[in-house]
């Protein structure tokens, strides 16, 4: 069991911050999900945490014991990485043992917990062969099992799953979850997958261009995200954005946009520039005070993905796999108020509630 | 029926020019050279006559055929160690992260292209007992009291005959040796170092593996060249003190030209190749095996 704290960490390749200030403090027996765009310094943060890395600065501790100086063998983690990183011309068993062996660990015991994990991962009748004559789901256990055999305080995966096909993409999130709940330990996993970040994870800490967005649980990051990169980073389709003001209207304020008003039950100053975020399950078309003209339809099989004009704006809405729309026609919306987000000009998430509204 | 026919035409047309030109430039001058070992050739007039496996009956009851395998032998291996040793580790020093890496890299190659001429007179110059530089620093230093005689007694020229061929030729591993270092990928290392691997052990365990294949073939090469070896040596010490420096290639000169045998040059040659296939065919399978 162990927490990893990191404190104010800092990390500039020559003079390319890769990671900046990054507060985080991680639990224990937590799944921890870093995710972010390609080069947001998902993989620095994670190395420096390994020991691979040293921090600019700031600190990281493990369990309250500042770990920057301790060589990556000392911290009892282990890594898979993202190539997977076998050892070539060892046989899958010897690859797994290997961590124990340079630990001095016995033959005899080495046998042992080699078989165990084997078992858990169902290696057992490949123990004899070489990395190369494994397929990349294979070779992606081997790499676990070298993790998992030493039963380190904390495990990193580095966008472990990102070489496999999608089948057994969603096969080894479940098996990961599902060794994550047996064995209990921290991990800490890359990802710039949100759909794996959501469904594996316990906190979900999104980051961007090297600073730490948002640290919450995947429902808090949908739910409320906390800016505007936050929002739309998060979920796909991704959320409907419209830029617009808050006015005076009638006792209140309104938020408006072109012919579009939502009225504001709550908060915020007349004149503000304001994004409003509208998520697509959130508009429901065919009833509502609004009015949209449809421009693609996209059924998936389970759902329909519909492109709307409104105001303007282009809207992306999610509707019954039966809906009869077609492109071209004019249909009334709705949105469900309480669940509307809004932004100021910075970006930052700003405390507004809507009021359900009844007309425009 | 027709076609298949037509296609075999075909085929052996296009395989011709390689079938031609492979016996043109190996067949001819091996089978040659065989003919050759089977007569007794007075060289200047190249005349001669059949004597069957004479000529080999005497060079393998002459002491001066083992004498020059053994010399052969010796002077192989020990410059072959010596090379790959400086090979490996100035590959893994110019494999690290060096201010004048490149500069180094590309000074590292000047032994390789002197020509051998120069090189061997700059190391007489260097070896000489009696205005070398070798002798001396060492008798500036106080290791030795007396001017050393480096070319001209043994085991001292067989030494420095080994020292000048590791120098010349170590620059052939550390380039091919580099090249494969810059291949091999960071991760292994970085995984070894989370496994508990320290410096050795990721060498012996990450680095030493993944040169193997490039070792053999390095290894292979370098022996064969090692033990063809002429001009070097001839330069050197021209096989001596006496013939305790002569090698192989020397006593197919000698025999050919000094002697003017070329038959009995001729089998010293084929005898030569037939070691060699011996040492290659055991090589591969040792390798083979692992
Ligand atoms: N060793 C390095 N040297 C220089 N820049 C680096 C190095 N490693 C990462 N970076 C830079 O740091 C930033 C973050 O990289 P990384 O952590 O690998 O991102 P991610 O894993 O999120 O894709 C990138 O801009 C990358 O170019
Ligand atoms: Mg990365």
């Amino acid at each position: 069991m162990a927490e990893v704290t990191f404190d104010k960490v800092r990390k500039a390749f020559g003079s390319a911050v890769a990671v900046r200030e990054l507060d985080l403090a991680i639990r224990s027996g937590e799944f921890v999900s870093l995710l972010g765009p390609s080069g947001c310094g998902k993989t620095t943060t994670l190395r420096m945490l390994a020991g691979l890395e040293t921090p600019t600065s700031g600190a990281i501790s493990i369990d309250g014991t500042v770990v920057n100086e301790l060589a990556p063998a000392k911290r009892d983690i282990a890594m898979v990485f993202q190539s997977y990183a076998l050892y070539p011309h060892m046989s899958v068993a010897q690859n797994i043992a290997y961590p124990l062996k340079k630990r001095g660990v016995s033959r005899a015991d080495r046998d042992v917990r080699v078989a165990a994990v084997a078992a858990t991962l169902q290696l057992g009748a490949l123990l004899d062969r070489k990395p190369r004559q494994l397929s990349g789901g294979q070779q992606q256990r081997v790499a676990l099992g070298r993790a998992l055999v030493r039963d380190p305080r904390v495990f990193l995966l580095d966008e472990p799953l990102s070489n496999l096909d999608a089948k057994l993409r969603a096969h080894m999130r479940a098996e990961l979850i599902e060794l994550h709940r047996r064995i209990g330990k921290t991990m800490v996993y890359v990802t710039h997958d949100q759909l794996e970040a959501m469904t594996m994870s316990d906190r979900i800490a999104v980051m961007h261009d090297g600073v730490l967005q948002q640290f919450g649980t995947p429902k808090e990051v949908y739910e409320t995200p906390a800016n505007l990169f936050v929002a739309s980073f998060i979920g796909s389709p991704g959320m409907n954005l419209v830029k617009g003001e808050l006015r005076a209207a009638g006792s209140g304020l309104a938020f408006v946009r072109g012919d579009l008003s939502l009225p504001v039950a709550n908060g915020g100053t007349a004149g503000a520039a304001v994004t409003l975020g509208v998520r697509p399950e959130d508009i429901t078309l065919g009833a509502g005070p609004f009015a949209c003209t449809i421009r693609v339809v996209e059924p998936t099989g389970h759902e329909t993905i519909v492109m709307a004009e409104a105001a303007g704006e282009t809207l992306v809405a999610r509707a019954a796999p039966d809906s009869q729309l077609v492109p071209g026609q004019v249909v009334p919306f709705a949105v469900r108020a309480q669940r509307l987000h809004a932004f100021d000009a910075d970006g930052r998430r700003l405390p507004l509630v809507f009021a359900q509204s009844n007309g425009a | 029926m027709l076609l298949s026919s037509q296609y075999a035409a075909l085929g052996v047309l296009l395989i011709a020019p390689t079938v031609l030109v492979f016996c043109a430039v190996i067949v001819y001058p091996l089978v040659s050279a065989i003919y050759l070992s089977l007569f007794s050739i007075y060289t200047p007039t190249l005349q001669g006559k059949w004597v069957g496996l004479d000529n080999y009956a005497k060079l393998l009851a002459s002491g001066e055929f083992w004498g020059a395998l053994r010399v052969t032998l010796v002077w192989t291996i020990g410059t072959l160690v010596l090379q790959l040793v400086f090979g490996i580790a100035l590959a893994l020093l110019l494999h690290q992260n060096l201010v004048f890496r490149s500069l180094a890299r590309g000074l590292i190659l000047f032994p390789y292209f002197v020509s051998t001429v120069v090189a061997v007179l700059v190391w007489r110059w260097l070896f000489n007992d009696l205005y070398g530089i070798l002798n001396h620093v060492l008798l500036a230093a106080g290791l030795i009291d007396m001017p050393l005689d480096w070319l001209g007694q043994m085991p001292n020229a067989m030494v420095s005959l080994i020292l000048v061929g590791a120098w010349k030729y170590f620059p052939f591993v550390v380039i091919t040796v580099l090249a494969r270092l810059q291949t091999i990928p960071d991760h292994l290392y970085e995984a070894a170092e989370m496994d508990g691997a320290g410096p050795v052990a990721r060498f012996f365990d990450v680095t030493l593996p993944q040169l193997r294949d490039v070792l053999l073939v390095v290894i292979l090469l370098r022996a064969i060249w090692d033990f063809k070896e002429f001009d070097l040596i001839w330069l050197m010490t021209g096989g001596g003190p006496v013939t305790s420096t002569q090698t192989l290639p020397l006593l197919v000169y000698r025999s050919a030209f000094g002697l003017n045998e070329m038959g009995g040059a001729s089998a010293v040659a084929v005898l030569m190749m037939l070691v060699m296939l011996v040492f290659m065919a055991l090589y591969i399978r040792a390798q083979r095996q692992e």
